[in-house]
């Protein structure tokens, strides 16, 4: 290890990210580790709701953590607290030394074999913001956002509400090789949820954006309007016959569908045998008009970063190329045990130690609009909404819940609720016959419209 | 085992008097209805095994203090994660600044700490008073064992976690309530595989009692017989039928159904506001005459039991639903205050830092009066779910969904094949009206269950006897 100690010990709790690291990974070296690694995450968020014009809750929370992980050779174990004044965070590190002894020595465990610089300068990842709001502002972003929602149509009859708010993070990670870097993000967000009754039938609905500056919310009328709207659509809701169709998955739900493929090309779950992509490197996974790729470095996204959750630094990749698998997703443990290479996909959370995920995916779009989809399908189903977990990246089976809208000859009919769709991952992703143009950068994955022919709905 | 009236006293950086003098400046306005202070310290333990190895084992300590202030139908929230008077005086002004009016009011006051009436869990031979060998032993023998049933077994996972939590809650009423409240969970999860054919299994298991009876042989070998019984079984399943269809369910876990098709449309938050489908249908009839069903939080170490919820109200058995007619909601004090009822001891929190929001705890169906082969019998062509995944609920259209993970197609009574997993759909206030029959075999599920709600978990229970439902939809591929 070496890790210059800090100079200037302080008795009280450490409130910065980088001293706190340097005393850690000093304790690890003391207590016998022989390398180690830390994550400091502080952040500041306030969150304020309303609800039918008034305000309903406020909410104000600071807060900070470490997580650790140490080795004893091969041997690891992992700790992780809230408390971080320096007697406890001597006394855990030690405890988790003493806890590495006990587990399994594995010769694939351990830091990255050499430290490198972060990829790309935080501040070109995360804009610099130009005005931070005041309570008073969340709180009349969100009444407007409500009001526009309430005085949209007289069947909105009753409000979950609105929320608006700000967070700000610190991210610092450190590791006895020498790596210390950190970077800060920003996140705003502002939703509304209302309800909508036709009869006896009641149906709710939300819309929100989030994003790295506060501007992002100027939109209060529009995110009102849109969550009113795609309520009051979903009235009059049916069931349609059981049997195949063509299934449309908005940008919303085919978010979710790629969110399904992000775990199953995990190099995680390729050593455990636990996907049902294993062994099809370089081969058709997807149809051929779908290209994935992977962006850290979009500008302001969730998933920008510069370094992984083991310090190496973050790079572009092409998952999918015309429909053919390019790579796996490697953290550096699992590109060890199968003799590969770390593609910078670790991801690290306080309590838990390096796993595989993704910083931001994106389905490269196609030029059709949504009515041209519909026209090409030639009737079928508009999928807007899955709920429930069916899903088996190990078997490949999906299964979920479904709510859309019938469509024929290019316009939607009516609502269908009370479904689900069924068919394997596989299927499903070399049927995607075509995709939209309507790709939005609005979360860690993105995509357009996806078009897949016949998938299995079970209805009446 | 320290104790537990102090144990707050000992980390809040000063007594118990200076703290009360901090909080003494916060004067609370007339307009404010309820307020508290949460203390919180947990310290959890984890460790997994995968690959034959236990490679993974942790640590993990959160304590903070959450204050908040409740006026009519408004909240004010904030927590530190520091446990000293001037910080928690400060989250407690920052709370504060939702309620209207000057502070003229009364100061929140610190009475002498009180035990929770009733005592569900054990607080001897928990999962910490073990050295760290044995708890990695109990993992290595899982694996073991699960290789053991069968040659085809091609990966074991399993898990190990456990916590310790040590609450006070300190209300504005005066009262002062400390618990401390274990927590064990175990799951094995096996991938079996023949060919290409790849399938999983597991068993989870635990609870809020003693640890040796967690960890017993018999137990341990029950749960990964179970788990690689479930994967062999998958090896052989078909793709199930979709449509609609009559259901038999199987006991325990499966009543995970009660959970997300009537438990959260009653919690008293969706109520008040009307945003539930069983907003004001109290003494209405939503499920069939065989079906009355309970919320119990006093049930002895089980995993959705607290001897007081998360604001210090005593838990209690609640009757929701009384032989098909809707006797009750779940609330907690906000809610029942603004419904002019009382809490049922269904406040819950996921931590300091986090609201408090009625939650479900123990949520059963009572036996009924068939026997359960017959109910099985009775089913001319369907489906026999006996164990599930994770379900989600709608609670304003009330559609909701839960996934099969182990089931069997049926015909004229007789089971043909296992059927590959499947989502079912149906409609929460009309699926227990299509009841058909109860069985007299209730069982609760093995301690498995943590429910979602606004971005909170907390573990819950459900209880099944057999039950069949008629016209549920079944989401195969055939």
């Amino acid at each position: 290890m070496n890790v210059v100690p800090s100079q200037n010990l302080p008795s009280k709790s450490f409130e910065d990210g980088e001293e706190a690291i340097r005393f850690i990974l000093e304790a690890a070296r003391s207590a016998g580790a022989t390398s180690a690694d830390a994550l400091f995450i502080s952040g500041v968020e306030e969150t304020v709701g309303v609800r039918k014009g008034e305000i309903e809750k406020v909410q104000a929370a600071q807060s900070r953590g470490i997580g650790i992980r140490v080795f004893a050779g091969t041997r690891q174990s992992s700790v992780a607290t809230r408390d971080l004044s320096p007697d406890h965070l001597r006394t855990l590190v030690a405890r988790a030394v003493a806890m590495a002894q006990h587990t399994a020595e594995d010769p694939y465990a351990g830091l990255p074999d050499r430290i490198l610089p972060p990829a790309i300068d935080p501040a070109k990842l995360f804009p610099e913001e130009s005005h931070s709001p005041s309570r008073d502002e969340l709180v009349e972003r969100a009444l407007a956002t409500e009001k526009a929602a309430l005085s949209y149509d007289p069947r909105i009859t009753n409000s979950e509400g609105a929320e608006c708010s700000r967070s700000h993070s610190h991210i610092v990670f450190g590791n006895s090789l020498g790596f210390l870097h950190g970077y800060r993000k920003s996140s705003y967000a502002l939703s509304c949820s209302v309800i909508a009754t036709s009869g006896d039938q009641m149906e709710r609905d939300y819309w929100y954006v989030t994003g790295p500056l506060w501007e992002k919310t100027s939109d209060a009328e529009g995110i009102g309007k849109k969550a009113a709207s795609r309520t009051v659509r979903r009235l009059g809701a049916r069931r349609i016959k059981t049997g195949s169709y063509p299934v449309i998955f908005d940008p919303e739900t085919a978010r979710s569908l790629i969110g399904h493929f992000a775990g199953a090309v995990s190099g995680s779950a390729l050593y455990r045998n636990a996907t049902y992509l294993k062994g099809r490197e370089g081969t058709p996974v997807m149809n051929a008009c779908m290209t994935l790729r992977e962006d850290p470095f979009l500008p302001g996204a969730p998933g920008s970063r510069p370094f992984d959750g083991e310090g190496l630094p973050t790079r572009k990749k092409t998952l999918v190329d015309e429909g053919v698998l390019q790579t796996f997703l490697f953290d550096t443990y699992s590109a060890r045990k199968l003799g590969r290479q770390s593609t910078a996909n670790a991801v690290r959370s306080l309590g838990d130690g390096p796993g595989v995920g993704i910083s931001n995916l994106i389905v490269v779009p196609g030029t059709s609009s949504l009515e041209d989809l519909m026209k090409k399908a030639g009737k079928g189903l508009l999928v807007t909404e899955l709920i429930g977990f069916g899903v088996s990246t190990v078997t490949g089976d999906y299964s979920r819940g479904a709510f859309g809208y019938w469509f024929e000859d290019g316009a939607i009919l009516h609502p269908v609720s009370e479904i689900t769709l069924a068919g394997t991952l596989d299927e499903v992703y070399q049927n995607i016959v075509d995709r939209g143009s309507d790709l939005e950068i609005r979360s860690s994955i993105n995509s357009p419209s996806l078009l897949v022919e016949g998938l299995r709905i079970a209805g009446d | 085992m320290p104790d537990i009236v102090r144990f707050f006293e000992d980390r809040v950086e000063s007594t118990t008097e200076s703290l009360q003098s901090a909080l003494a400046h916060v004067a609370l306005p007339s307009t404010v209805d309820d307020a508290d202070l949460y203390f919180e310290h947990t310290l959890r333990e984890h460790y997994s095994v995968e690959d034959g190895m236990v490679k993974k084992a942790g640590q993990d300590v959160s304590q903070g203090v959450g204050a908040r202030i409740v006026s009519g139908e408004r909240t004010g929230f904030a927590f530190t994660e520091e446990f000293s008077p001037r910080q928690i005086a400060q989250a407690l002004e920052s709370a504060r600044r939702i309620a209207q009016g000057p502070g003229s009011g009364r100061p929140l006051a610190l009475s002498r700490p009180g035990r929770p009436q009733h005592n569900l869990y054990p607080t001897t031979d928990l999962a910490f008073d073990r050295p760290v060998p044995d708890k990695i032993g109990i993992l290595e023998t899982i694996d073991r064992l699960c290789r053991q049933e069968s040659s085809k077994v091609v990966q074991v996972m399993a898990s190990l976690a456990f916590e310790d939590k040590t609450v006070q809650i300190v209300r504005s009423d005066g009262q002062v309530v400390v618990d401390r409240i274990p927590l064990t969970r175990l799951n094995v999860s096996v991938i079996a595989q023949e060919g290409s054919n790849r399938q999983t299994g597991s068993y989870g298991w635990g609870g809020r009692t003693d640890f040796s009876g967690i960890v017993s042989p018999e137990r341990l070998a029950q749960a990964c017989r179970e788990a690689v019984r479930q994967a062999l079984v998958n090896l052989e399943a078909r793709p199930c039928p979709s449509g609609t269809m009559d259901v038999v369910l199987g006991p325990g876990w499966p009543g995970i159904l009660l959970h997300e098709a009537i438990g959260h449309g009653l919690e008293g938050d969706f109520n008040r506001k009307g945003t539930s489908a069983f907003s004001g249908r109290i003494g209405q009839r939503v499920a069939s005459p065989l079906c009355t069903i309970i919320d119990d939080g006093t049930l002895p170490g089980r995993r959705g039991s607290l001897n007081v919820d998360d604001e210090g109200t005593p838990t209690q058995r609640t009757v929701l639903i009384e032989n098909g007619i809707l006797r009750g909601y779940l609330q907690d004090r906000q809610n029942a205050r603004l419904m002019g009822t009382h809490s049922t001891g269904n406040g819950r929190r996921e931590s300091y830092a986090h609201p408090v929001m009625p939650r479900m705890t123990n949520t059963v169906m009572l036996p009924g009066e068939s026997d359960p082969a017959e109910v099985l019998a009775s089913l001319d062509r369907g489906i026999y779910a006996v164990n599930f995944g994770g379900g989600q609920v709608d609670i304003t259209s009330g559609k909701f969904v839960f996934s099969m993970s182990e089931a069997y197609y049926v015909e004229k009574g007789k089971i043909l094949h296992p059927v590959k997993g499947a989502t079912l759909i149906g409609n929460g206030p009309d699926v227990l009206t299509k009841v058909r029959m109860v069985g007299t075999d209730m069982s609760l599920d093995t301690g498995v269950g943590t429910c979602g709600k606004d971005g909170q978990s907390v573990p819950v229970g459900v209880g099944l006897p057999t039950i069949r439902v008629d016209a549920l939809t079944v989401g195969g591929t055939n």
